[in-house]
């Protein structure tokens, strides 16, 4: 008999699954390393060190914030690790030092913890530090290169690791300025053309101009798995926002057919839709809420590609769902099991 | 056979293999017992003994006293000591009685019942206390007496809680008894079909079960899906008969009556041995307990007795009374066996999950597996802002406390908590 143990009495249940907020945040950190990796290789060690600058602002910022505000310390859950590398990875390869610091400052303070830190983010905070970068710095943030030539054998380690676009990038020969695949696609789409010119195998290994990690597709495809499998994300989602995508690429483009996998594989549809749609606070949580998100994004997306100013349209698409998800959530509202109508009240028996 | 099942819902680590190959014991009785006069659903008995009487086992010590209550009868024999004060495994302070015993178990048994009518088995069910055994302790024979036609007769033998097998050996130990109880339960409601649903990790038993019910074509075996909660009333009736029992509604609006293995097995000896509910078949497991077990009990057995008679460690940090989803935490072994205790367990560190809860993330996995498709991060955010009015859309009222959501969440709030506290505030402030 030992009457003086203290045991811990709480509510049920008494056990629970080993997935906890951390794990499942580093579980993305590894799924976004493919995409750090590969676009390490393709666009030199300069990128990299804009992504690592950008978890560094970011999770520097919440400590700030913290600080500051006098509140506990969050940034052991290794949130601000992924919006800071999703910022980074946003950035095009020449983009100067100080637009990672902006952005993730900007993720991290403006739009995660002023909102109420972790979880309660109106908006996906990456995507709204990608479109206020986009609006302040537009050229800087479109100023797309070519990878390195490693099939022309014209890479060196001092190409590699210079830190080139600090100086000047324009005056070495071997890196072009160039045009994304995307502005080809506009421009045939716009010509009224029946098809486009686009390598679909260099997009796949992430050969053309680009962000940091949106050009290798590959790259991408292997982060979904990995968290589709660990089912960290919901793989509806991506999905059906990959089949909204084809689907209005079929509606909106002349002989859409031969647009979708050229529009679905370059620029940032694949890697909004596995690491920016999926993001936890500002998806909804209701089972036909997160369909209609993904199917309305996928529609955004494709009517700023084909009739939008830009180029682009993947971060507006996603800011502008977020910003609808309460709605959609209130909605969707699932019924509980066995729920049945109320019967009709009589019109004028309420007042 | 495509395997049966409900949607949505969890795989929790069903950690069966600690004691499902040990066979039953019996566990001794020790000087005194304890008897709670509330051990089920509903009004508490009155006290129908005197102090100094003598008692035998199975005198009945407590009347039912309304209809939704149960008599208690004494599960030893001796003299009746005194009411003592103590504590039940919810932590409220509770009349037992005290009975000193004399260790000569003399019997004070009904007589059998021979072809016994409908009205007979419910009117022997009532006298000898029976109760639903799986955790819930609903009078027995008010399920039983229910006015609807019936078109079957639902016997749960899931045991999708972890941990637990006591089912799982009484349908392989004594086929035979449940098998009779199980028939005169679906005599005394007056059920043409019997319907047997058992999950498809306890193949085993699964496999006796039908090689003892070969031949009767008014029951069948069915294999269920190993998911939690699978046990849940509404979650198996929806996968054996592909209804929803209404929002607030029950299962014999459908008609159906659910009922689990142990209280048919206490339904056979009530009717063909005139024994009344004063014991049950228990596990006692988890990785704190020195020698898991499954045991036979009398009621009023401090569960103080059985650990200190299987053994345990120093370092358990929790005690269950139940299943881990859904029992009851202990903050001492004082509570005594009763109707309801399918389970006691003694967990160390590493099995439970004993982590602050930190700021929910709206991942929506607590909504993905509610097998009631509920929102269960809604009310927790509401109920701690005390908006109170504003949680009725999101239904709390529905929700079976199962524990899914909160087993799932990475932010490891206590979700079922709040859905708890939900219910109270709304039923409170009549919402």
């Amino acid at each position: 008999m030992s009457e003086s143990k203290r045991f811990i009495v709480s509510s049920s249940p008494h056990v629970g699954s080993t997935l906890f907020t951390q794990r499942i945040m580093i579980h993305v950190c590894i799924a976004l390393t493919f995409c750090m990796i590969a676009g390490t290789v393709l666009y030199g060690f300069y990128s990299l060190f804009l992504v690592l600058l950008a978890v560094l602002s970011a999770v520097g910022a919440e400590a700030l914030y913290c600080v500051i505000r006098k509140k506990p310390l969050t940034i052991w859950d290794a949130s601000a690790i992924v919006t800071g590398m999703i910022v980074g990875l946003n950035l095009p390869p020449t983009a100067p030092f100080y637009l990672p610091i902006v952005g993730s400052v900007f993720a991290i303070m403006l739009v995660k913890m002023l909102f109420g830190g972790l979880g309660k983010n109106f908006a996906n905070p990456a995507a709204t530090a990608r479109v206020f970068l986009l609006l302040a710095w537009t050229t800087k943030m479109t100023a797309f290169i070519n990878p390195l030539d490693y099939a022309g054998g014209n890479v060196s380690a001092g190409d590699f690791f210079s830190f080139r676009f600090i100086v000047d990038f324009a005056n070495k020969a071997n890196y072009v300025t160039g045009a994304t695949p995307l502005a080809g696609i506009k421009a045939d789409a716009i010509a009224g053309l029946g098809s486009t010119e686009v390598n679909l195998l260099d997009l796949l290994l992430g050969n053309v101009g680009g962000s940091i990690g949106e050009v290798c597709a590959i790259a991408i495809i292997l982060g979904a798995i990995y968290l589709i499998v660990l089912k960290i994300i919901d793989w509806k989602i991506p999905a059906v926002y990959l089949t909204s995508c084809a689907l209005f690429t079929l509606i909106f483009y002349k002989n859409g057919w031969n647009y979708i996998l050229p529009n679905l594989l370059s620029g940032g549809i694949l890697f909004g839709a596995v690491f920016m749609l999926t993001d936890y606070a500002s998806s909804p949580n209701t089972r036909w809420g997160v369909i209609i998100y993904s199917a309305g994004a996928g529609l955004i997306t494709m009517l700023i590609r084909r009739f939008g100013g830009m180029n682009e349209g993947v971060s507006f698409a996603i800011l502008l769902m977020n910003l609808l998800v309460p709605l959609i959530d209130k909605a969707c509202r699932p019924k509980p099991f066995g729920y049945k109508k109320p019967p009709k009240k009589k019109k004028g028996v309420e007042a | 056979m495509r395997l049966k099942t409900f949607k949505f819902g969890i795989h929790p680590k069903d950690m069966k293999e600690l004691s499902h190959d040990c066979k039953f014991e019996e566990m001794p009785t020790g000087e005194k017992v304890y008897i709670p006069l509330a051990q089920h659903l509903g009004t508490p008995a009155s006290a129908c003994v005197e102090v100094g009487d003598y008692v035998k086992v199975g005198t009945k010590i407590g009347e039912a006293s309304s209809y939704v209550s149960c008599n208690v009868h004494s599960s030893v024999s001796g003299i009746v000591e005194g009411f003592v004060l103590r504590e039940n495994a919810m932590g409220k302070r509770i009349r037992h009685v005290c009975i000193a015993n004399d260790g000569k178990y003399e019997e004070d048994f009904l007589p059998p019942l021979e072809n016994p009518t409908r009205e007979e088995l419910v009117a022997r069910c009532k006298e000898c206390g029976l109760a639903g055994m799986g955790g819930a302790t609903f009078p027995t024979h008010v399920k039983l007496e229910n006015k609807n036609p019936i078109k079957a007769l639902i016997i749960n033998g899931s045991e999708c809680e972890p941990y637990i097998t006591t089912d799982y050996r009484l349908m392989i130990d004594k086929s035979q008894e449940v098998l009779e109880g199980i028939r005169y339960l679906a005599k005394a409601i007056g059920a043409p079909e019997i319907w047997i649903g058992i999950e498809a990790n306890k193949d085993d038993a699964i496999e006796e079960m039908l090689r003892v019910t070969a031949g009767d074509n008014s029951i069948k075996v069915f294999a269920l899906k190993t998911k939690y909660p699978q046990g849940g009333e509404k979650q198996l009736i929806y996968a054996l008969a592909h209804q929803k029992v209404p929002a607030g509604g029950l299962p014999s609006d459908l008609g159906f009556i659910v009922l689990n293995i142990s209280t048919a097995l206490a339904m056979y000896e009530a009717c063909a041995l005139g024994k009344p509910l004063f014991s049950r078949y228990m596990t006692v497991s988890g990785k704190g307990i020195n020698r898991p077990a499954n045991i036979w009990v009398r009621f009023g057995v401090p569960f103080v007795e059985i650990v200190d008679y299987l053994g345990y460690r120093d370092d358990v940090q929790k005690v269950i009374s139940g299943g881990p989803m859904m029992g009851v935490s202990l903050h001492s072994f004082m509570p005594v066996v009763t109707k309801g205790s399918s389970a006691l367990l003694l967990l160390i560190e590493e099995e439970i999950r004993a982590v602050d809860p930190t700021t929910c993330i709206n991942c929506a996995r607590c909504a993905n597996v509610c097998p009631m498709g509920l929102m269960p991060m809604m009310t927790d955010a509401l109920v701690l802002k005390n908006m109170i009015k504003e949680i009725k859309p999101y239904n709390p009222l529905s929700c079976i406390e199962c524990g899914c959501c909160a087993y799932v969440c990475p932010a490891k709030r206590p979700l079922v908590q709040s859905q708890r506290l939900a219910k109270k505030l709304i039923r409170e402030r009549k919402l």
